[in-house]
């Protein structure tokens, strides 16, 4: 066993440090907790690791405890990003920024203020269903009938309404 | 060749902190794949260099699937411009992490864990995402924050462990301990006489739990109560019919 447990501390070191480089890059509070539990993974292996070095279950031991508080700490982190979301209608960290005392100046990088207005809101998008051939005639007589199909404009497809007239007409 | 096993260390990290970076969401988009094959390549110098010396076969080709898949999907994770696939990669992250833990003989708590992580934390939060952000990609999805200084401090500390692994060398700290053995575990946390850690792995891991941490099992089980209660009472309610 000697020489081979070294492997298993460097992918917990680098599990740990991947997650803590989540941590301080993502700004949507989610993914920052995801990130905290990525390192309790790193921390985890490391543990395991060292247990086994020294021929004992204490690692093991350890861990199924860091897993209980792992998941204690995602549901209570999930309960107060809903609580968050709820009041600010939005993921971003860097809304709470505006916690800060006045007089300071914005944590936030002018770029990084200028970046966000330049992203546009994805449009609101409806699906475009296909003209399913044209307007049924309700006229009884059959040669009126033949006369419009040969018409040119009863062989254009009804053009289906505007989508944000529907969306007014709706909202009216 | 030389030079590099001198500088092995330095090398992994700037190689593997720039696929990081390379990756990173911001403004422009760089071709994801050379990013991740960097990274990827530092982290093979990083174990190359810690100079592992193999078991059997069989174990070290299934760690190498597992640590490449575990990094990978972190990396993966944490670069995602969409919350929903860095959540799917966290999950699979998980898988590779609990694959590592079942080479570790520890398959309680590779189930465990995927049981928990997999099965109800990353389905969770991917309901919550899902909720939070039905209008699609978010602008703060797609800039991260500081990456080159957050790289860097990030990989300053990864060397600064690697660099502290590599000088102690925990193989050495094993013959020694095998040697003289000082302060040994309790013997409730210890497989039992003529078995190894692989052998007994359920029946040891029952006695270290209920035995040696007992009081510290009821005590984790009151901290998952009082989480429980505490999540329902911070919850909102659902006043105007919305999240």
């Amino acid at each position: 066993m000697t020489g081979e447990v070294e492997r298993y501390l460097v992918v917990g070191a680098a599990l740990f440090v991947l997650g803590a480089l989540g941590f301080f890059t993502r700004r949507n509070l989610i993914l920052m907790v995801l990130s905290a539990e990525l390192m309790l993974h790193g921390v985890s292996l490391t543990f395991v690791t060292f247990g086994r070095m020294h021929n004992s279950f204490q690692g093991q031991s350890f861990t199924i405890f860091i897993l209980t508080v792992a998941a204690c700490e995602a549901g209570l982190a999930l309960s107060l990003i809903l609580a968050l979301y709820q009041r600010s209608k939005t993921l971003d960290i860097d809304f709470w920024s505006e916690l800060r005392e006045p007089g300071l100046p914005s944590p936030r990088l002018a770029e990084e203020r200028e970046a966000r207005d330049l992203v546009a809101p994805p449009p609101l998008e409806f699906p475009h269903l296909a003209p399913a051939g044209h307007v049924p005639d309700l006229e009884d007589e059959f040669g009126k009938l033949v006369d419009d199909a040969r018409s040119p404009t009863a062989d254009t497809p009804l053009e289906p309404p505007e989508p944000r007239e529907l969306v007014k007409s709706v909202t009216k | 060749m030389h030079w590099l096993e001198e500088h092995w260390l330095g090398v992994s990290l700037i190689l593997m902190g720039g696929g990081v970076w390379w990756l990173m969401p911001r403004s422009w988009q760089l071709p994801r794949i050379i990013g991740l094959i960097t990274a990827l390549a530092g982290a093979y110098l990083m174990s190359w260099g810690i100079k592992s010396v193999g078991g059997d076969l069989g174990d070290t080709v299934m760690f190498w699937v597992f640590a490449t898949g575990a990094i990978a999907c972190a990396i993966l994770m944490i670069t995602n411009r969409n919350p929903v696939y860095a959540a799917l990669w966290f999950a699979l992250a998980t898988l590779n992490v609990c694959g590592l833990f079942w080479l570790e003989a520890a398959p309680f708590l590779a189930a465990a864990t995927v049981i928990v992580y997999a099965g109800a934390i990353v389905v969770t939060f991917v309901f919550v995402i899902m909720l939070a952000q039905q209008s699609g990609a978010t602008a703060y999805d797609q800039h991260a924050r500081q990456p080159l200084l957050a790289t860097l401090a990030a990989f300053l500390v990864l060397g600064l462990l690697l660099g502290m692994l590599r000088d102690a060398n925990p193989g050495d700290v094993l013959v020694a301990k095998a040697q003289s053995p000082g302060v040994t575990a309790n013997l409730l946390s210890q497989p039992a006489p003529g078995k190894t850690l692989d052998d007994d792995t359920m029946r040891g891991l029952g006695r270290s739990l209920f035995g040696d941490y007992l009081f510290a099992v009821e005590l984790a089980g009151t901290l998952l109560l009082i989480a429980t209660i505490g999540a329902i009472a911070i919850a909102p309610r659902r006043s105007r019919g919305t999240l």
